[in-house]
Order: structure tokens, then sequence, then C-alpha cells
């Protein structure tokens, strides 16, 4: 027990009272502060940044073309001439990696973020209201998975043609099944949290509880699906190119230069090292990044060093 | 501490898992076997499980396994053959298979034409009766091989309730076209079997490579009706549904492993010298060139972007086959440029093809600047190559950039076009990667040479095939031609003006030639008249050609007596040997 | 319960005839011909087309198809012409399993393990690691991995065979090959998820409780935390036991996935849809597996509340 005339009553600082001691953040203010504060997803971010920066500028920088060929420079080894050596028409690699990043970050990117946006609005509502909705979906979703997506990017190309365009609709048709399936799930398992009921028993609208309670806690799960769904892309894209279904000759993609660097593996080992290294690359810092947003996006560790 | 712990019941764990699912197949370690033991025992379970499986009960037991020592050939073959039924077989691949497993009246042995099932025969004065004297030889069975067996093969490959995708080759024979065509009864095909030992076939027109044909085109191979009535849709679906007449059998046709062994009842048994032969589908170039250098095969062609590295090496080796590839035109597109004749001749003098076959296929292949293959047999026992100077005639190696010049802008006076940058073209190809390497190619010589727009389009195997080709919905496009006997004819008949296999050309000069070479008895002259029309196509610039396939090789150097044809069959060792 | 799984069963069956009804109208749309061989006369492409009875209308084709489906029939491939697709199916699947299995185990034992090491010590160089092998495992297009270790292994360095499914020394390069992508993305959802459940309360509940460190990750964080990747597993496993067509032919491996690629650009109508119907049962077995585990699983959600 303390004794009452220990306390002392100091009187009213009003000048301080209403002052805040920390700057008021909002969300996406704090979580640009706690990403710049992770090294790692800024050196992501960095390689990113340079990529699409060469993406732009390097093939129009370059003295050659890409497409142009050369009979005498077949096969040459990385030179001051060719910085990343020649493939085996004796086309410049160096402005080739960079035509194909073009193609390889535009379609990971476009296909990645559409099929996102889609699977998380459907997954989410199937997820959210369930019964004859979600049930609907679901037996969609197993449709389309059973259609062999060969068939449907065979097709999607023989309306559209061949290019990045045709592409992504053809990686999207099915492929914001994905997302949908984890969202659902995810969003399945959030609303019987604690939390979201008492903010249903409050009165909430479902509307606000999508936006204030749901998103915010899947958010950061579904960047880092974003980071894995853009090599995702580049990959299909890849395959499709293994197949012979990617974009139309003679536009590249990095998945294309794998494709025909693949073939000389043995005998010129450059030819698949640098797509091979820029894919890597990329994967590494979309991955860094990914990881970093998603930690910065947690509202469970907003606040915390 | 505990995490170590933690660690080591989840290595646990997983070391369980993978002992789990290594266990079936642990046991069977040795390279003999052809499939894991797991795999058979899931096959059977699959079996069952599917109900509506092909019949397997009234299989013989055969007790035919593939020796394990001895004079043993190996190789492997990059595309799967598409059926096991000599009538309908459909690819070099099916053929190269048949070859080997059936006995044809004649056999021809890499150019060389012997006597096969037929010891002797006679030719009618107007060559188109052919009587053949069948020798005594027996099937795998041990029944005897007779003229019915001929005659039934025959009508079953024109029936079109066979329905076979080789239907055609019985043009040849007399009544075939009518038969195909529905007008005519199966029955009225010109072959007959006179008695048991005595066949008598009557052509359509006197042939002069009709013996030569016989020899490498196995659809003509014999049959035997009681076999095929059998098993009726499911003849040659696998190994045991079916009797061989050749001098080997085979004996397992399953997960891509084709194996022979000779057969005891060929009549030439004594001089074949496998005790077995072993053919395995592995897709992949660079993966069949790596089973070969881990001692799995005997033979192996090296992928054209190898060769330089293998070239100097020993036991290298090639041989051209047949192929040759070309740039078909459709003369008809609604583009007009291809109805003029100057514009193609200017993609044809704009091309320098010795840069091209340097791009395009690492230089392996042979450019080409014509239109019949050099290896044909041309006068007098001299190859077409050598009884013509084909380079008087066709177009420069290395392109004539002047004359091709000359071209266009005679060209587009007469479209009446002002800058060739307002031309546009399209060029479609299949979507396989060496040929889009050679659009590529294509593309950036034309564009450079000429300041035309090229643009690609890539489609489907089925769908260039299948819709693209037989419709005429291209401008120029890229395909291949492989020759179905040894005679310039099965090249220029692309170009007659009835035929639109790839093609709508027409050239009634060029009809009129071809005309006449088919009842032609001389045959220097008949030769004379089919160079003509390819040199006028030549001049017409009817296609653009492109290479002649050279393929290299690694063969075992104590492998002997391989013989390499350029038509039908490219590999044949069927009277192979090792030392 | 029984009544949910008959419920699932018919939705199932509903689900399966839809998507071959899909299928069978779908690719009579795409452009070409199963019949392509180049020196086809239109007359023998005629008699050819008559013979497999594409002359009559499509909907008697369709109902002809379903009747023999009904029998387990799948008919004859129009390109390899005398198998039948049961045939080719019976012949491949043991092939792709069998790899599919292994590359399968390999895949979530060590991803699992993985993504547990990596949120555990996270911020470590394990966790560094384990980050590493996930990015090039997710990183490399798998003709790239096949080819690399073909060569390096089998060619290279000479430890395994190179090619062909011959035995058990045959079977790694081609199951850590196709395993590399699932076990990568498997480890990272894992981690992801590990360090989700971390911060929950249970955990520290159970952390106060003074329970070990070993009993809350077995007990409580995994099995948490598997959940998500439970959500991908089952079209992946699906997927891997069906066959891959680039580790497959880069193997030569007599499996299913070469048939699944080339039956599409053939035009092989009946052993696209063979495979499409097979594919789907698989598939809709595989999906109906995983919600039941998810219940199993997951306490919180019960059968029942569905």
């Amino acid at each position: 027990m303390i004794a009452q005339e220990k306390f002392v009553i100091k009187g009213k600082n009003t000048e301080k009272m209403e002052s805040i001691s920390r700057p008021s953040l909002s969300f996406w203010q704090d979580a640009w502060r706690r990403l710049r504060k992770n090294r790692a997803a800024f050196i992501g971010l960095c390689i990113l940044t340079l990529y699409v920066i060469l993406a732009i500028f390097a093939p129009i920088l370059s003295k050659y073309s890409y497409t142009a060929m050369d009979a005498h420079a077949m096969n040459a080894r990385p030179s001051l001439a060719h910085w990343l050596g020649t493939d085996s028409t004796g086309r410049d690699q160096w402005v080739r990696v960079w035509m194909g990043a073009r193609v390889s970050l535009s379609i990971g990117l476009l296909a990645a973020v559409i099929n996102m946006c889609v699977g998380a609005v459907i997954g989410g509502l199937c997820g959210f209201y369930g019964g004859k909705l979600d049930m609907i979906v679901m037996r969609i979703v197993d449709i389309l998975y059973g259609i062999p997506s060969l068939i449907i990017t065979i097709l999607v190309m023989m309306v559209l043609g061949k290019g990045i365009g045709p592409l992504v609709v053809a990686m999207c048709v099915v492929g914001w099944i994905g997302t949908c399936r984890f969202v659902r799930g995810e969003v399945y398992r959030l609303k019987e949290q604690e939390f979201v009921m008492a903010a249903k028993v409050l009165g909430v609208s479902d509307f606000v509880i999508i936006i204030r309670h749901i998103i915010p806690n899947i958010v950061g799960m579904l960047v880092t699906n974003l980071c894995m769904a853009i090599p995702g892309a580049i990959f299909q894209e890849a395959f499709l190119s293994y197949i012979g279904l990617g974009i139309a000759p003679p536009n590249c993609s990095w998945g294309v230069l794998a494709k025909e660097g693949i073939a000389y593996l043995r005998i010129h080992p450059h030819e698949i090292f640098w797509p091979a290294f820029f894919i890597c690359t990329t994967m590494l810092a979309l991955n860094l990044l990914g990881d970093g947003l998603r930690d910065a996006l947690d509202p469970k560790l907003r606040g915390t060093e | 501490m505990k995490n170590k712990l933690l660690a080591l019941v989840l290595i646990a764990a997983m070391a369980l898992s993978l002992a789990a699912c290594s266990t079936p197949t642990g046991s069977v370690d040795n390279d003999e076997s052809s499939a894991p033991e797991s795999t058979a025992e899931e096959t059977s379970q699959e079996e069952a499980s599917e109900g509506g499986e092909a019949s397997e009960e009234a299989a013989p037991a055969s007790n035919d396994t593939f020796p394990t020592e001895g004079k043993i050939f190996r190789y492997a073959i990059g595309t799967e053959p598409t059926t096991l039924d000599p009538n309908k077989g459909n690819s070099i691949g099916d053929n190269e298979i048949q070859h080997a497993i059936t006995e044809n009246l004649t056999r021809n042995t890499g150019g060389k034409v012997t006597a096969g099932m037929a010891e002797s025969w006679d030719i009618s004065e107007d060559g188109t009766v052919y009587t053949f004297h069948l020798r005594e030889s027996y099937w795998s069975d041990g029944v005897k091989v007779t003229a019915n067996d001929f005659e039934y093969s025959w009508k079953r490959l024109a029936d079109p309730a066979t329905g076979s995708p080789y239907q055609f080759i019985v043009g040849i024979l007399k009544n075939g076209n009518a038969i195909i065509a529905g007008e005519a009864a199966v029955e009225d095909l010109g072959v007959k079997a006179l008695d048991e030992m005595t066949l008598e076939v009557t052509l359509e027109n006197p042939t002069s490579y009709f013996l030569s044909m016989l020899g490498s085109q196995s659809n003509f191979s014999p049959l035997r009706q009681d076999i095929v009535e059998q098993w009726g849709e499911d003849f040659a679906a696998t190994a045991e549904k079916n009797v061989y007449s050749g001098p080997f059998k085979l004996i397992t046709s399953e997960n891509n492993e084709y194996q022979f062994i000779p057969n005891e009842y060929f009549w030439d048994k004594d001089n074949i010298n496998w005790d077995g032969v072993q053919i395995s589908y592995v897709e992949k170039e660079d993966t069949r060139l790596a089973l070969y250098e881990q001692g799995e095969l005997d033979y192996v062609a090296i992928p054209t972007a190898y060769v330089e590295q293998y070239k100097d090496q020993p036991n290298v080796n090639y041989f051209t086959n047949g192929n040759v590839d070309y740039c078909y035109i459709n003369t008809e597109s609604e583009n007009p440029v291809w109805g003029n004749q100057n514009f193609r001749l200017a993609m044809n003098y704009a091309l320098n093809r010795e840069e091209y076959n340097q791009l395009a296929n690492n230089g392996v292949y042979s450019p080409y600047n014509a239109l019949c293959f050099p290896g044909l047999q041309g006068k007098d026992g001299k190859t077409y190559g050598e009884t013509y100077d084909v380079d008087s005639y066709a177009y420069p190696m290395e392109g004539d950039q002047a004359k091709a010049q000359e071209y266009l802008a005679k060209a587009m006076e007469e479209l009446g076009i002002a800058n060739a940058s307002d031309i546009e073209i399209e060029f479609v190809t299949t979507d396989a990667e060496a040929n889009k390497k050679i659009a590529e190619v294509l593309q950036e010589q034309w564009q450079n040479a000429l300041g035309i727009k090229v643009n690609i389009r890539q489609v489907t195997y089925s769908e260039i095939y299948g819709e693209v080709y037989p419709n005429l919905d291209y401008e120029i496009g890229y395909a291949g031609w492989g020759p179905d006997y040894d005679d310039p004819y099965t090249y220029l008949e692309l170009f007659r003006s009835d035929v639109n296999w790839y093609t709508p050309y027409g050239n009634a000069e060029v009809d009129a030639l071809l005309d006449a070479s088919k009842t032609e008895t001389d045959l220097n002259a008949r030769m004379d008249m089919l160079n003509e029309a390819e040199q006028l196509l030549i001049a017409d610039g009817a296609w653009v050609p492109l290479q002649a396939r050279t393929a290299y090789y690694i063969l075992d150097e104590d492998v002997t007596d391989i013989t390499f044809y350029f038509c039908s069959v490219n590999i044949d060792w069927a009277y192979g040997d090792q030392k | 319960m029984a009544k949910y799984i008959l419920k699932r069963v018919i939705a199932a069956i509903l689900t399966l005839l839809a998507l071959i009804t899909i299928v069978f109208f779908l690719v009579r749309l795409m452009p070409g011909e199963p019949f392509t061989n180049p020196k086809l006369p239109p007359i023998v492409l005629e008699n050819l087309r008559k013979y497999y009875g594409f002359d009559k209308p499509l909907w008697q084709q369709y109902l002809q198809y379903m009747g023999n489906l009904l029998k387990g029939d799948f008919g004859y491939s129009f390109h390899y012409t005398n198998k039948t697709v049961n045939y080719i199916i019976s012949q491949t699947f043991p092939f792709s399993a069998d790899l599919g299995i292994r590359a399968l185990c390999l895949a979530i034992s060590f991803g699992l393990v993985l993504g547990i090491l990596a949120a555990r010590k996270r911020g470590t160089k394990i966790d560094f690691f384990c980050v590493i092998v996930a990015i090039i495992g997710t990183s490399m297009p798998d003709f790239i991995i096949g080819a690399c270790l073909q060569y390096f292994f089998g060619i290279k360095w000479g430890l395994f065979p190179v090619a062909k499914y011959q035995g058990f020394k045959y079977t790694i390069l081609p199951a850590c090959a196709l395993s590399f992508y699932t076990l990568a993305h498997v480890s990272r959802i894992m981690r992801a998820s590990m360090l989700e459940v971390t911060t929950q309360d249970y955990i520290k509940t159970a952390r106060s409780k003074g329970l070990s460190e070993l009993r809350i990750t077995t007990k409580h964080q995994i099995r948490n935390a598997i959940m998500p990747v439970m959500t991908i597993l089952g079209p992946t496993v699906a997927a891997v036991l069906t066959g891959t067509f680039v580790i497959e032919s880069i193997f030569a491996i007599p499996g299913m996935g070469k048939y699944y690629v080339e039956s599409v650009s053939n035009d092989d109508y009946s052993l696209i849809l063979g495979m499409t119907v097979f594919y789907g049962i698989f598939l809709v077995l595989c999906n109906l597996i995983v919600d039941i585990m998810y219940g199993i699983a997951d306490p919180r959600v019960r059968i029942g509340k569905k």
C-alpha cells in the first residue's frame, strides 16, 4: 500500500498533451518504412529496377539489332564486341537478353497481376459467402483445371494470333484458379476467427469486414504468392516456347533464349548460362522483395522493428 | 538441442518415405529388364480396374526372349512408330521397322534391288504385266508364304474400309486410283494369285521404278488373312498379334523398346547375322547422343548442333537422305506478288543459300538449289546428279543480288508497286525449333536483300498439314519432301497442276512432259523429259529450294554392312554384321 | 459424413461429365486434322474420315463416344492407328505414376523440412540457405534443370544412367529434376505459413504452459501451418502423377506426359479425350482427398459446417 501523501499533483501540461510522439503513419507509409529498413528486400528492389531500366534502354543503345545475324560470329564467346557472346546464328546475346526481358517481365507481371486480382476476388467471395456460389464456382474450377491448358492456349492463339497479349489471355483463362483456391481457403479460415466474429456481432457490414479485417490479413500471403506467380508465368511462357507455342519469331523472351541455348549446353554453355542467370537473379530479387513486402504488410508485425 | 532432435525426427521421416517409395524397384537393378517390376504389377492392376482393356487372353504364350549376348545391334529413333500394321505404315520410321520384319517380292538394300520373296519374275513386252515366281519361305509361325498372302495384302491396302493413310500408293497398280475414288471394286485391283506360288501384277502404266519401290515400300508386304481376321482392329497392336515374313520377328514393342530376333523360318536365314536388334524410342536427340556415349547404343545420329564438335572423330560418317526442304509457294494466294514469276525469281536469287545453311543448320546440311535429289538414278547407271549439270540451270548457291534486284524491279513494275517496303509477305512454318530458326534466317535474308517485309506465322504440325497446306491458306511455307521411290517423278509430281499437295502451282508444259514420260518406254528419253520439266520449274520460280538433309552419325567400328538409303528406309540393318 | 462424401462424389461425376462434353467440342474447334500426312490426296482423306466416322453429325459422334465411355472404352487413337487409348494409358501411366510418387515424396518431405527449418531459424544462415534452394528451384525451368542434371551427373561425372527407366538407379535423376519445383514451392509456402502461425495466440499459450519447443512445433505449429501447403497439393499431385512432358522426354521415360502434349498437337481427338478423362478423374479424386484431409488437419474446419 502506498501512502496517499506520496502522490504529488504536477499539474496539466497542456502543451504536450495533444502532441504525438511518433509521426502518424498510414498503413502504406508504415509498410514502405519497414520495407526500406529491410536490406535484402531493398537489394531485390534495386535489381528489379536495374533490369527494368536495362530492358528499356539497352536494346536502344546497342549498335546491334536483336535480329541481325552474322555468319562470321556464330556461337562467339563473350568479348568486347559481344558482351555476352552470340547465339548460334551470330545474334548479339546482350541485346537479345534485354529484348527478352521486355517480353518475359511484361508477361510475368501482367499474367501474375491479372491472375491474382481475378483469383483473389472470386476466391474471396467464395470463401466469405460459401454456400451455393462456392459450390458452383468450385465446380467450374474443377472443370477448368481438367481441360488441358494446351488446348486452351492453342484455341486462344488461333483466335487472337501469336504475341504477348494472346499468351497472357491464354495463361489467365486458367491461371486465376490457383490463387482462387488459395484465397478461398484463407478467407474460410479467417472468417471463423475471433476478430471477424467480433466485428460481425458488432453489426459491421460485410464490405467493411472484408476491407478492414480480411484483406489486411491475406495481403501478405498474396504478395508472396504474387512473387511466386511471376516466375510461374515466365516459366509457363518458357514451357510454351519449349513446345513451340510461345511468342512469334523473331521476337524472343527469356524462355525462348533458354530453349535455344539448351541445345548447345555441352559445347557453348554461355548460350544457356545468360538467360538462366537473368531468370534466376530476377526470381531472387522478386523473392527477396516478396519476403520483405510480406513482412512489411503484415498487420501483426506493424509497429515492430 | 531440441531443434536438433526435431531435425532428426524429420530426417528420419524423410528417409522412411524415401525408402518406402524405393522398395518396389530397389531389387531390379539390372539393365536387361525392360521395365521396373512395380510397373508390371501396376499395369495389370490398371488393366483390371480400367475394365475395357484390349483383350489379351488369346495371345499365344511366346518363349522368345531377347539374347543377352552374341551379335546385338542397338540404336534409338526419334519418332515413335505410328503403327506396326504394314499396310497402314505412314512414315519412314514405320517403314524401317517393317523393312526388317517383312519380306517383299524384292528387297531393296541401299538402292540395290535383289530377289526377295519372288525368286524370279517375267515382265511383259509393254512393261505393264509382271509375273512373280515365289520361292519357298515360311512365316514366323511355320506356315508357308503364298501368292494369296500378297493378293490379300494389296487388296486390303487398296480397300477404303482398311483406313490406310498410304492407300494412295496403290495408284501405281491397275485400277488403283479408281478404287481409291470408289469407282471400281477392290476385286478389280491389278493383282492376282495365279496359283500358290505365282503372282501376276498389272500396272496402270509401265513403271521403271516398280521393282525398286516394292523392295523399299513395306506397305506392299504380304499379310496373312487368318491372322488379320483373328485380331481384327487389334491386328499388330503388339508384337504377339502378328506373324512375320521377314528376316526378323518382333518380340516386344512395349515401353518404347522394340526388340527383334531372327526369324528361323526365313528363307535366307543363313545370311542373317544379328542375334538380336533393339530399337529404343528416345525422343530427344541430345539424350540419344548421351546414351551412345554411355555405351547403350551402337549407332546414333549426331544432332546438328554437335556435328561441328564430332565431325573429325573416328567412326563418324554421313549420308544424305532424300529429304529435301523447300519453301512452297501458293501461286494463287490473295497476295498478288506470288502469282508473279519475276517476284518468285527475285526471292530465289536473293537467297544466299551457303550462308543460309551456315546460319540455319550449323552448316551441316547441303544447301540446295534444284528440285530432284541428285542421288536418284539417272541415265545408264549414273546418278541424276552425274547425268545432268544441275548448277548450270539452277539458282546460284550464293545468290545473285544484282539479278534479284532486277527481277524485283520488273515484278514491282508489273504489279504497280512503287516501294519494295510496301510488299509484305507471310511465311508459314510449324512450331518446331529447327523450323523457327530457318524461318528467322530466311526472314532476315529476304528483308535485307529485297527491302520487303516478311512476317512469320507459326502453327502446329497438325494445323499446317491438316489445314494450312490442304486448304492453301498460306502465301509461302516451309516443308520437306521425302521421296517414295527412286525416280525424279516422285519430286516432279508435286508441281503437276492436278496435284495440290502443297502448292496449287500448274504449268501446262510441265504437265505435258510428265504425261509423256509416263508412256515413254525409252528410259533415257524419259529421263531427259523429266529433267526438262525440272528446268522449266526452276526458270519459273515455282518454289524455293533450301537444303538437302545430310545426317552425320556415329557407328561402332565393329559393325558392318549397315546401309543407308535416301528413300523410304534411311537405315537398313537387316543384313548387317558385327566383326 | 457418408452423406457428405456421397454428395461430393455426385458433384464429381457431374463435373467430369461437363468436362468431357466441353473438351469433346473444344477439340473439334482446334485447327487442323488428325490425318496429317502431307502426301494424303483429298480422296484418301475423305476415305479416312468416313472410316473414322467423322462424316456423321457431331452430336451423333458425341452420343456414340459417351456410350463407349460408359463401357470404359476410350476408342482407338487416330495417330497410333492400331493402339487403343486404354492400352496407351495402361502402358504409360505406371511409369508416370512411379516417377511422380518418387518425386512427390522427395518434394514434400524435403520441402516441409526446409520450410520448417527456415522458419524456425529465421534470419540465420540456415534460413538463407533454404531460401536460396527455394529460389533456384522455382527460378529454373524444368528443361534447364533436367538437362543440367543429365549432363553433369549422367554424362560428365557418370554417376547415374543418362536416360531410360529400368531400375532404381535410373529413377534418381528424373525424380530429382521433377521434384525440384514442387519442393521449392512447398518450402516457401511452409515457411511463410509457419511464420504466420508463430504469432498466433495458441502458440503463446502453449509456450506459457511450458511446453517444449519441439512439442509446440510438432503439435501446434506444423499442424496449423500445413494447411496452405495442402491446398496446393491437390492439383500438384494430379499433375505430377499423370506425367510431365519435359522431364519424361529428356530422360526418355515411356510415360504419359508425351502423349498429353503430342495428342494435342496431333489433333488425336480420342487420345486427347482419353487423357483428359483420365486426368479429370484423378484430379477430382485428389481434390476430394485434400478436402477431407483439410477437415482432419484443421480442427476448426469441421466438415459438418460446410
